[in-house]
């Protein structure tokens, strides 16, 4: 006999993200065979998406049955699900279309290339934001970050990326999620090799990541991504949030918050906001006559 | 005195992303550097830049070459502005990292303030 877990509606707050890693708790713990329910799921963001997607693959991976109850689904979720691809991955069934959905997607290794088409093509330059080529490379050179850093610190080799376009908000939406070991987890292996403190809550190992500089791999001089992309979506009006184990971070232009929840989750899930308004975006200048180094 | 020129775009590609271009980039420079001849980077069409790569192509040089050294030998030509913006955020973090021996204390330091915080 099959479990059957309900899919709650999920938007894209804090308390979304909670219900989200709460669910997914449930069901690694749970005996399969597993049926997702879908009766009281009036709206799914890119964020539950992306990460329905890296559920089904880690179920799937431990050998463990995962279903999806698509007769339960709403028409409008449906609609939205087939096409921006979701239902061809899980459910092997209706081609994706055009429309207001950026394709959902699952990398299986770091494909740069492929990333960057993605991110141009299918997220970026489709008409709702008047991107010039240089802002075209500029929003991307920012946004192949989060791809660098969820696979380099993930330790899994998948990654799932859902994005957006809300036309009513003018905003632009990706997410991406690994279901790796998270950025606290690094963190703590790089204390205990180092021998610095005994431990450390998973906000403060967030807020310590996302200083300039910081890096938990040796060698060489590393660890911009994060600071980078931060800065980005700081000067371009964007936000971002990015929740792994029981800590989070929310980021806009005038704030930034290292914060805690009671519910936790391995990995580690980005969600960026971008204003699809080209006059706010800031470009670097041109190229400075200053010494370089 | 040696001249190494090299077209980015053809050695890697117009997107310039991952460490492992980088190191491909430091390894046919820096000999010539080291040694003091001049290389020279063109990136003519390259469009997508990433941090990993600056930190591994360029960032690295710092190790062992004085930056007076890499300002009068190392030419960056057709950089877009994008590109400039991460390579000067990877300079100026390298330049720490190699340069200055308390940078890395420092990194750690925060760290122990941010564990003995929680």
């Amino acid at each position: 006999m099959a479990q059957t877990f309900s899919v709650p509606t999920i938007n894209d707050g804090p308390s979304d993200f909670c219900r989200l890693f709460k669910l997914y708790n449930s069901i690694i713990r749970a005996d399969p065979p597993i049926v997702l329910d879908f009766s009281h799921c009036n709206f799914l963001r890119p964020n539950a998406v992306a990460f329905l997607g890296g559920l089904a693959r880690t179920m799937q991976s431990d050998s463990k049955m995962l279903g999806f109850d698509w007769g339960t689904l709403h028409d409008d979720i449906q609609t939205n699900l087939a096409q921006n691809g979701f239902l061809s991955h899980v459910g092997g069934f209706t081609s994706p279309w055009a429309g207001n959905s950026i394709p959902y997607r699952e990398d299986n290794g770091l494909n740069s290339d492929s990333i960057v088409y993605y991110l141009k093509t299918k997220w970026l330059q489709r008409g709702w934001i008047n991107v010039s080529p240089l802002l075209a490379d500029n929003i991307t050179t920012n946004l192949v970050e989060i791809y660098l850093n969820a696979f380099e610190h993930s330790k899994s080799e998948r990654v799932f990326t859902c994005g957006q376009y809300y036309p009513q908000l003018n905003q632009l939406i990706l997410s991406v999620a690994d279901f790796g070991v998270g950025i606290p987890y690094n963190v703590r292996e790089f204390m205990k090799r180092t021998k610095t403190g005994a431990d450390i809550k998973s906000d403060y190992a967030l807020r310590w990541a996302f200083a300039p500089g910081t890096t938990t791999v040796g060698g060489m001089s590393r660890g911009m991504g994060l600071d980078i992309l931060k800065n980005f979506v700081k000067v371009n009006k964007g936000s971002l949030s990015l929740f792994s184990h029981d800590a989070y971070v929310i980021v806009d232009s005038d704030s930034e918050k290292y914060l805690t929840h009671d519910c936790s989750f391995h990995g580690t899930i980005m969600h960026i906001t971008l204003q699809c308004d080209e006059t706010l975006y800031i470009l670097p200048e041109e190229l400075s006559q200053k010494k370089m180094f | 005195m040696t001249v190494t020129i090299l077209k980015i775009k053809t050695k890697i590609g117009k997107n310039c992303i991952t460490i492992g271009d980088g190191q491909k980039i430091y390894r046919a420079i820096h000999k010539t550097l080291i040694r003091k001849g001049t290389a020279i980077l063109d990136f003519e069409g390259v469009e997508v830049f990433a941090s990993p790569f600056f930190n591994a192509a360029i960032g690295q040089l710092l190790k062992d070459i004085e930056p007076d050294v890499l300002n009068k030998h190392l030419k960056v030509e057709s950089l877009s502005p994008t590109g400039m913006g991460t390579l000067e955020r990877v300079i100026e973090n390298s330049k720490k990292y190699y340069c200055d021996p308390n940078y890395q204390k420092s990194i750690i330091s925060l760290l122990q303030e941010y564990s003995e915080a929680s």
